[in-house]
């Protein structure tokens, strides 16, 4: 196990993660869902500590996890005299569980109600299933963490529980990081106090099928009965780490990032063509994607709102941005790194979440890695990623 | 392993703010933190939509102040905000209106320019409101689709009644009719010095305080007006609203109580906390990890200036919307009839005391305590009380509370859900 601690003078509560290196990416093609259906087991009790939560509670905590496409990540923050109560239970339910037939069906029922809520009972619930569908033919990020289907998560059986602790919850696959006003070394010292006694097991990842190059473009139009119609267009981008990935998120910056951006001057404020807009990049650890998302207004074909996206491309293709915008986006990303740093929680999370992503005093340097951007490499990322052959585009019409 | 033992923090500290009185008589609130290289700065003004002549009027001058000024067009407001880095939020209630303005201290300066011009000479320019206005409507018909939110306005409709301010909703087309000259009427009558207070936290010293003031000091006096009267509250008690088709039904369940200011209001916030306030609450147990009828449920007091009130939200799978309901309402006859066992009630404590220290956790929350407690009349001393009264509490003040306010003849349920799930809702329920 990994382990990552940071002195927080500056808080009076500490903030344990842990954080599993299982996503929805590791989960079988028949199966998916389950990587998230297991999280929520992580607080069905254990042999031990039959409760999860109470403890936590009684120690004036809060404890919660999420889970994406690339890993699982479980967070407590409490008053810092109780940390050791944090790193119990956490080491506690990596010692194993103790799922039964009735808890795995009462928690079924939960996760098949969260997929209602947030999927299927939300407007346009279904477009990012949609879109992971269209873009993706192989990798796993061609479904939702939730689940490709509802049937997967009713199919879920405590012999796929069984094995996916056995495979993925081992000491080897989590990095645990706490952030506190405590000494460095007496974290470490707590950390080794109450997981070293765990022994690990091999992590069973089978490799993760990675998705072929794009070589012709994809459309898919829906009907649904929404208010609005949206268009969304999706470009394979390269993966977190490399230098086009900063580059990759500080174009979407220029484009949307706020009411000066490209995209919302021109498109909402100028154009009046669409109500809302949004570039974005998936972030993933594997090739993720880079995203536009514009909702029309009701005057708006589907066909002027492409265009206008095609054309914001064109631009950044055929022109350099000028030096003044570039600054204001690397500005930006500062200012919100140090907005993002104000509380004890974030930093634990960061930092698990940079070790995971395989270099953790990137939390420090990223800045620089925006900063080194310039005007040559966004052209010539946008030259090389918004090709139409590697364009897939979602129509999500408003039935009239 | 043994476990740790426990330690409760015995007292939450947070420093009280530092007041000083303008020459106008805004009150300037300073909250000084040098750990953080951060600054937020909020205007308070009483102008939220109890104080509208007409629909949406308070919502669209709050968020149109920032497009455009005398001096400077929308774009170069956000062009010289998010060159800095800035942040600048809007945030409405019925009640009041909150301006906030998050920047680095390096970049204070640029980033109060920009606030005086927005605060100070907005003009509300015709193209602006449109393109506002179009999008709004837009936004509002799609949250209209969603359980939830529908039943969040009829929830609200049905405690006040429906042409009360804290229970009225307007039909999206209401935008159409926003003029210009209906919100520059607006942002004189309600953007005044008489209605405003300044809470600044982070890195705040006295070149800070200075130019805040500077701007605060500029606001107009008040004009005179009629001190606001409410109409009678009309409470309906039970609304089922269609929804066809919606795999899962919204419930809220409450009643109309009081505002913060009440004696009773602290210990009925420990009531709704062990109903549904913690993940470990009542409700959760029930609803969710014993029957999965829900992803979620909450229960919580609710706060406006001139009024209060306690309520339950969930959603729920359509085919156990009766079954749900029931195990609420069963829920809350339980915690009238049986004194909470002590250590579920020192759980909920202990608990309640934590979330007080995380949100006052970094100098963002501790503004955003120190405004909700300065809009009660009280001020940060007033976190120690609290904490002592959530202490102080026995299960029998519990059961007493529970027993006193939830009483089910007050209920208001309002069910937002498919047309099936309404048949024969509420026989025998009452």
């Amino acid at each position: 196990m990994t382990v990552a601690v940071n002195r927080d003078r500056q808080s009076k509560l500490a903030a344990v993660n842990l954080l599993y290196k299982v996503g929805a990416r590791n989960e079988n093609p028949e199966r998916t869902g389950f990587a998230h259906l297991f999280e929520h087991l992580m607080f069905r009790g254990t042999p031990r500590i039959p409760n999860f939560d109470l403890p936590v509670q009684m120690a004036s905590g809060d404890n919660n996890a999420f889970t994406n496409n690339d890993y699982t990540d479980f967070y407590i923050t409490l008053p810092v005299d109780n940390l050791e109560t944090a790193l119990w239970l956490e080491s506690d339910r990596m010692m194993g569980l103790d799922i039964t037939l009735p808890k795995l069906e009462a928690e079924k029922k939960v996760v098949m109600e969260e997929y209602r809520q947030r999927y299927l009972n939300q407007p346009y619930g279904d477009q990012t299933m949609l879109l992971r569908e269209l873009a993706y033919k192989v990798h796993p990020y061609r479904w939702a963490t939730i689940g490709r289907k509802i049937e997967h998560i009713a199919d879920a059986s405590l012999d796929d529980v069984a094995r996916f602790f056995e495979t993925h919850y081992t000491p080897s696959n989590a990095i645990l990081s706490i952030s506190a006003d405590r000494d460095e070394e007496e974290l470490f010292d707590l950390a080794a106090k109450w997981f070293s006694p765990i022994a690990s097991r091999p992590v069973g990842n089978s490799p993760i099928p990675q998705e072929p190059v794009q070589t012709e473009a994809r459309r898919l139009k829906v009907e649904r009965d929404v208010p609005a119609t949206t268009v969304t267009m999706a470009y394979h981008m390269s993966a977190r780490g490399s230098q086009d990935f900063y580059t990759a998120d500080l174009v979407s910056d220029l484009l949307s990032g706020g009411d000066s951006s490209r995209l919302y001057t021109d498109l909402v404020k100028e154009k009046q063509l669409l109500s809302s807009v949004n570039a974005y990049i998936t972030g993933d650890l594997d090739p993720g994607l880079f995203v536009f998302t514009g909702q029309l207004l009701p005057d708006t074909t589907p066909e002027e709102a492409e265009e206008a996206f095609l054309e914001s491309i064109r631009e950044l293709q055929e022109h350099d941005a000028t030096r003044y915008e570039v600054e204001k986006v690397k500005n930006k990303f500062e200012a919100n790194t140090l907005f993002g740093e104000l509380n004890v929680m974030n930093k634990a999370l960061n930092l698990g979440f940079y070790e995971m992503a395989g270099d953790i005093g990137l939390i420090n340097r990223e800045v620089d890695l925006y900063r080194g951007v310039d005007c040559e490499a966004i052209r010539r990322f946008s030259l090389e990623t918004f090709r139409p052959e590697n364009c897939s585009t979602l129509i999500y019409k408003a039935r009239s | 392993m043994n476990r740790p033992p426990i330690i409760t923090p015995a007292s939450v500290e947070v420093a009280n703010a530092r007041l000083s009185t303008l020459s106008n008589g805004v009150r300037l609130y300073t909250l000084a933190s040098q750990d953080f290289e951060v600054l937020r700065v909020t205007f308070v003004f009483n102008a939220g939509s109890t104080v509208q002549d007409a629909p949406f009027t308070a919502s669209a001058v709050a968020n149109l102040l920032a497009e455009g000024t005398a001096r400077m067009t929308a774009l170069e407001i956000a062009e010289k905000l998010d060159y800095h880095g800035s942040w600048f939020d809007v945030n409405i209630d019925r009640d009041n209106a909150y301006i906030s303005f998050c920047t680095l201290s390096k970049f204070f300066d640029q980033t109060m320019e920009v606030a005086s011009e927005i605060l100070l000479h907005p003009l509300f320019p015709q193209k602006e409101m449109e393109v506002y206005c179009q999008k709004r409507k837009q936004r509002l018909a799609i949250e209209r689709t969603k359980v939830d939110s529908l039943a969040r306005e009829e929830f609200a409709g049905a405690l006040f009644g429906k042409s009360h301010p804290y229970g009225v909703s307007y039909p999206e087309a209401a935008y159409d009719d926003i003029t210009r000259s209906s919100l520059e009427a607006f942002y004189r009558a309600h953007y005044t010095a008489g209605d405003c207070f300044v809470v600044c936290s982070g890195q705040v010293g006295e070149h800070e305080t200075e130019v805040i003031s500077r701007i605060a000091s500029a606001l107009p006096p008040a004009p005179e007006r009629e001190p606001l009267t409410f109409p009678r509250v009309e409470t309906r008690h039970r609304v089922f609203t269609p929804h066809t088709g919606a795999v899962q039904s919204a419930i809220r369940i409450g009643r109309l109580l009081f505002p913060r200011q009440h004696p009773d209001f602290t210990g009925m916030q420990v009531v709704a906390t062990a109903l549904g306030g913690y993940f470990g609450s009542r409700l959760m147990r029930n609803l969710r990890e014993e029957n999965g009828y829900t992803y979620g449920v909450m229960a919580a007091m609710v706060n406006f200036q001139q009024s209060g009130y306690f309520a339950i939200a969930t959603q729920v799978g359509s085919d156990v919307t009766h079954e749900a309901l029931d195990a609420i309402y069963a829920e809350i006859e339980l915690l009238r009839r049986e004194p909470l066992p002590e250590e579920e009630l020192d759980l909920v404590k202990n608990m309640m005391i934590g979330e007080m220290m995380r949100i006052l956790d970094g100098p963002f929350g501790i503004a955003d305590v120190s405004i909700e407690n300065i809009l009660c009349g009280t001020d940060n001393r007033s976190i120690d009380r609290q904490i002592s009264e959530i202490r102080s509490m026995t299960p029998e003040d519990i059961r007493r509370l529970a027993s006193k306010y939830l009483d089910p003849e007050e209920f208001v349920t309002v069910v937002v859900g498919d047309d099936s799930i309404g048949e024969g809702l509420f026989d025998n329920r009452d």
